[in-house]
């Protein structure tokens, strides 16, 4: 036993490191509930392991910037977690709680969604997919739950298709595709939101996985008569678009 | 000294006041504050970035699981306690776990190539952060002062994102050692930069 718990104390720093097989980690986390002493290394191991995270801080891509900000409103919070007895009366007191029924769902959202759904669901299967981050699945959620979302299916000459849900009203649009060939590794494909006047902007990647499907991409700043556009570009992306697009899509008012 | 038993606890972040310190900023989002979300945004977004590039190193997935992050910290931000760590290890740890959760998911159907270095420190297209050239300054003298086989170990399982035993095998040493050693490199890195938690 004893010599057990010695060797567990003793992944405090991969742990904290994330370094820990995933069956190991599960069974440190339950062993860091009964060991104070170990709590305590790890909190300092983590706080250690932030200022290496630190050291590594470069420029982001300033496009991340307005799409992070524009996204954050429609991804729901989480409430706050539930306090011991003691705290908690007076916490709710000053807290008001976020109201659940803001949005109206209609019958017919909800048809839609479920059909894009069923769309995500068909051809996000594969293990990766599955690891996609709930903010990002709220994100689109958000953009799908929209009373006026249209969903809209083009193919694209590379092969495939390319599938955008559009809210006008919330300037989004959520786009992904089926069946495009994937690229090598030197090349990418960017979204584009285009406007009439003939600019581009770009909203990210689409990364077609060695299934075929790919990743759904959120586009913030979707203006009617604008239009959405996927090019190959070299990887890492380039400023504006250099080649022929492969499908384009109007984005209806 | 003598608090009154009724003393209301002020608790972490008073509704006013807040400034630039990032606890009190998250409280805030927590609240629903898109303004601190912004400010929250400034401070992490180059940090998370950074780390998730140089466990990924493809930008396009880099970016695109920065942004989960940066979301997920408005999402969550009421799970938040200042009591058991600091704003930046509450991000960084997120973003370092998503970054090891893509690495592990894809390494699962594509071998990753594994490489002994953790390959250029910075590319052309990635500039520095000015702020980060001091916290930078400080990893490395600290790096400096652990044992070769501690350093290596350290980097590699933190930014590399190889699990330890991967660690261990890339450097030829037993499970039983790397561990330790790793553990030992990180309380002497802690120690160096005079973590105070």
């Amino acid at each position: 036993m004893s010599v057990q718990r010695h060797e567990l104390h003793l992944l405090t720093g991969s742990y904290a490191l994330d370094a820990l097989t995933e069956g190991e980690r599960a069974e440190f986390e339950k062993h860091l509930d009964r060991c104070p002493s170990c709590a305590e290394e790890v909190r300092g191991l983590r706080e250690t392991a932030a200022r290496l995270a630190l050291a590594t801080a470069v420029v982001p891509p300033p496009e991340m910037r307005a799409r992070v900000l524009a996204a954050a409103p429609n991804v729901r919070q989480l409430p706050p977690p539930g306090r011991n007895r003691l705290n908690r009366a007076g916490r709710r007191a000053g807290l008001r709680r976020p109201s659940l029924s803001r949005t109206g769902v209609t019958a017919g959202v909800l048809t839609l969604a479920a059909a894009f759904v069923f769309l995500l669901v068909t051809q996000f299967s594969t293990n990766q997919q599955l690891h996609r981050s709930q903010a990002s699945n709220s994100a689109i959620a958000a953009v799908l739950a929209a009373p006026d979302a249209r969903i809209e299916a083009v193919p694209a000459t590379v092969g495939g298709t390319v599938t955008a849900v559009v809210s006008a009203d919330q300037h989004e649009a959520v786009v992904t595709t089926a069946d495009v060939p994937t690229l090598p590794d030197s090349r990418v494909y960017q979204l584009w939101v285009m406007n009439a006047a003939g600019g581009a902007k770009s909203v990210g990647f689409v990364t077609v996985s060695s299934s075929g499907s790919a990743t759904p991409v959120l586009a913030s700043g979707v203006l009617p008569g604008d239009k959405l556009g996927i090019t190959v570009e070299p990887a890492g992306g380039t400023a504006q678009p250099t080649t022929t697009p492969v499908v384009v899509m109007p984005v209806s008012a | 000294m003598e608090t009154s038993p009724r003393s209301e606890q002020p608790g972490p972040g008073h509704l006013e006041g807040g400034g630039q310190d990032p606890a009190n900023l998250l409280t805030l989002v927590a609240r629903g504050d898109h303004a601190a979300f912004e400010k929250v945004y400034d401070q992490f977004a180059g940090p998370v970035y950074g780390l998730v590039r140089r466990v990924l190193r493809d930008p396009a997935q880099s970016e695109e699981v920065a942004q989960e992050v940066l979301l997920e910290v408005w999402r969550t931000a009421s799970r938040f306690d200042p009591a058991r760590g600091s704003a930046s290890a509450w991000v960084m740890t997120m973003a370092h776990r998503r970054a090891i959760d893509r690495v592990r998911s894809e390494n699962a159907s594509t071998a990753r190539e594994l490489k002994l270095t953790p390959g250029p420190e910075t590319s052309d297209d990635v500039a520095d952060l000015v702020e980060t050239k001091l916290d930078r300054q400080r990893v490395r003298r600290c790096l400096a002062n652990l044992t070769p086989l501690q350093a290596e170990a350290v980097k590699l399982a933190y930014y590399g994102g190889y699990t330890y035993p991967q660690v261990g095998e890339l450097l030829n040493v037993p499970l039983g050692t790397i561990k330790t050693r790793i553990r030992d490199g990180l309380i002497r890195l802690r120690d160096c930069m005079e973590v105070t938690w």
